[in-house]
């Protein structure tokens, strides 16, 4: 779980199962968008950073799982192709996007401390005296906000809802002093932003997403061929509807083919009761055209086919 | 005269065999699907309406009208009962559907006999012209549903084809056209009036007479042999 305050929204809940990923980022691109893409899976987030058109970072997390640049990129569009992904977007300013790049990247130098057990003023005294560049993430199951830092000088807060670094902290420490209140301590490098990598190769996204586009179909293929379990149970049903019509036949006749035909309708395969309510109707019927003996043998035939079918012989 | 010197009694031979058969098809309706019970219960009747009318003199006081017309009444039911059970043999055939219960049709067959009887006896003693018209209803249902019925057989026929009673329908159909005989040359002595005429009308009269006990004789061994076959082939 990848915990990052909301920001401006531009779009919340998305599917991108729907969206051709390559050419959607390519718009972010050319518009030249500051904010980040919020994947949220099953099985991880991924964040889509972007700075001024740039692709300034990519991050896949899971459990025990952190993937980064293009190796986050394909997972994430993994995910995504495969349905049961939200996308939500965020606009923020370029100071807040790299802030929020430089904490993705950075080193934690404190997780999960319960607030209500610690002193908030001693930590920021701390952080003031270490000069620490980083962030404070104070937060809880649903509500995030981040405390930047410069060599110990707080820089601005940020929290749901915000679009740019915001100097009141008032929404920030309400989230702190909320039950069960956490707070993560973690140090950035903040790089130049000229020296940013941009991910925004077309060329290398395209080639990610028709890999994972193959995957998928792949995957596709494999399940339909998973579903026709029920597709062989089918067809198991129809041979051995045809090898009791042929005992009927054989032993009744013409009309054994119909009885068992409108008796078979109503038989449900592995179900005792059905099965007797099937020979007791058949008999009934089948005693109007043949003799108790033949009827007997008959039925004896079909019960080992279906008992045939049943144990998937 | 040609035509006496030509009669013969047939009378003995054909109630003993219609005794064979008769019993035969009511043991054969016990214990059979439901469906057979129409048909080998009218096949009985059969027995009953021959049984009837050469038994009566044997009997003084059953030697009477009312005795006389019950015997046709129970001819005519006969064939009533046996065409309701092949068409409820053909429905089979068709939907593969059977309801009512045995029982059912015992009951019924005793309600219209008993109610038949009521009928005779609360109206006046029939005379000869009541009973001629009585016999001439009874032969036209035998005529035209014979008819029936070999069409009806034979679309069974076709639909049980290869099951073990198939030959037992092939027997019926044969049953049938004996009946059609034996009820058709009646139908036309009766309404030609030929037992009258037969001395003008030898030739036909003779002929009549001939298809008709001819045809009651075969009708009575088809169906014996018919509920043999399908005795064996149920049981």
């Amino acid at each position: 779980m990848i915990l990052l305050p909301r920001g401006n929204p531009v779009k919340e809940k998305l599917n991108p199962a729907k969206v051709n990923l390559p050419d959607a980022l390519g718009k972010l691109h050319t518009g030249h968008f500051t904010g980040y893409l919020r994947f949220e899976t099953r099985q991880g987030t991924g964040i889509l950073i972007f700075h001024q058109g740039k692709m300034i970072s990519a991050l896949f997390s899971a459990d025990g799982v952190h993937l980064t640049g293009y190796e986050a990129i394909g997972r994430i569009f993994s995910h995504s192709v495969a349905g049961n992904t939200s996308l939500d977007i965020y606009r923020l300013s370029t100071e807040l996007a790299m802030g929020i790049h430089a904490l993705l990247h950075g080193d934690v130098l404190y997780r999960g401390q319960a607030l209500k057990l610690m002193d908030i003023r001693v930590l920021l005294g701390s952080l003031k005296e270490d000069a620490i560049t980083g962030c404070l993430r104070i937060y809880t199951d649903d509500r995030v906000a981040l405390i930047f830092y410069r060599e110990g000088k707080p820089l601005g807060f940020f929290h749901d809802g915000s679009k740019d670094l915001e100097t009141t902290a008032d929404t920030s420490m309400s989230v702190a002093k909320l039950p069960g209140a956490k707070v993560d301590v973690l140090t950035t490098n903040v790089a130049d932003e000229s020296s940013l990598q941009d991910l925004m190769d077309a060329g290398q996204l395209t080639a990610i997403w028709q890999l994972v586009q193959a995957e998928a179909a792949r995957h596709q293929k494999k399940s339909e061929s998973g579903r026709a379990v029920p597709g062989t149970s089918s067809e198991r049903r129809k041979s051995l509807l045809i090898y009791l019509q042929g005992v009927a036949e054989q032993h009744i006749g013409n009309i054994g083919i119909y009885l068992v035909e409108k008796e078979f309708d109503d038989l449900v395969l592995g179900s005792e009761t059905s099965l007797q309510a099937f020979f007791a109707n058949l008999t009934k019927a089948a005693k109007l055209v043949a003799g108790p003996k033949k009827v007997d043998v008959m039925l004896g035939e079909m019960r080992k086919g279906i008992q045939a079918t049943l144990n998937g012989r | 005269m040609l035509w006496q010197t030509l009669s013969f009694d047939w009378g003995v031979a054909q109630v003993l065999l219609w005794a064979v058969a008769g019993l035969m098809s009511f043991y054969f309706s016990f214990g059979s699907g439901r469906v057979w019970t129409s048909i080998a219960v009218g096949f009985f009747l059969v027995l009953l309406s021959e049984v009837i009318p050469q038994a009566a003199p044997f009997f003084p006081r059953l030697d009477i009208p009312q005795v006389e017309a019950m015997g046709y009444i129970v001819s005519t039911l006969a064939i009533l009962v046996m065409t309701h059970g092949f068409q409820e043999y053909y429905v089979f055939s068709r939907t593969f559907e059977m309801n009512g219960r045995r029982r059912y049709v015992y009951l019924g067959v005793l309600a219209v006999i008993l109610a038949s009887v009521v009928f005779i006896l609360i109206n006046p003693v029939p005379d000869r012209e009541t009973l001629k018209i009585i016999r001439i209803v009874g032969y036209s249902n035998w005529v035209f549903l014979s008819l029936i019925n070999v069409d009806m057989i034979r679309k069974i026929h076709v639909q049980v084809a290869g099951s073990p009673i198939s030959r037992g329908f092939i027997g019926f159909l044969l049953v049938f056209f004996f009946f059609f005989l034996w009820k058709g040359s009646a139908l036309y002595l009766e309404v030609y009036h030929l037992d009258l005429l037969a001395e003008q009308y030898t030739v036909r009269y003779m002929v009549s007479m001939w298809v008709g006990n001819i045809g009651n004789i075969l009708a009575s061994l088809s169906v014996g042999g018919t509920f043999l076959v399908l005795a064996r082939a149920l049981r």
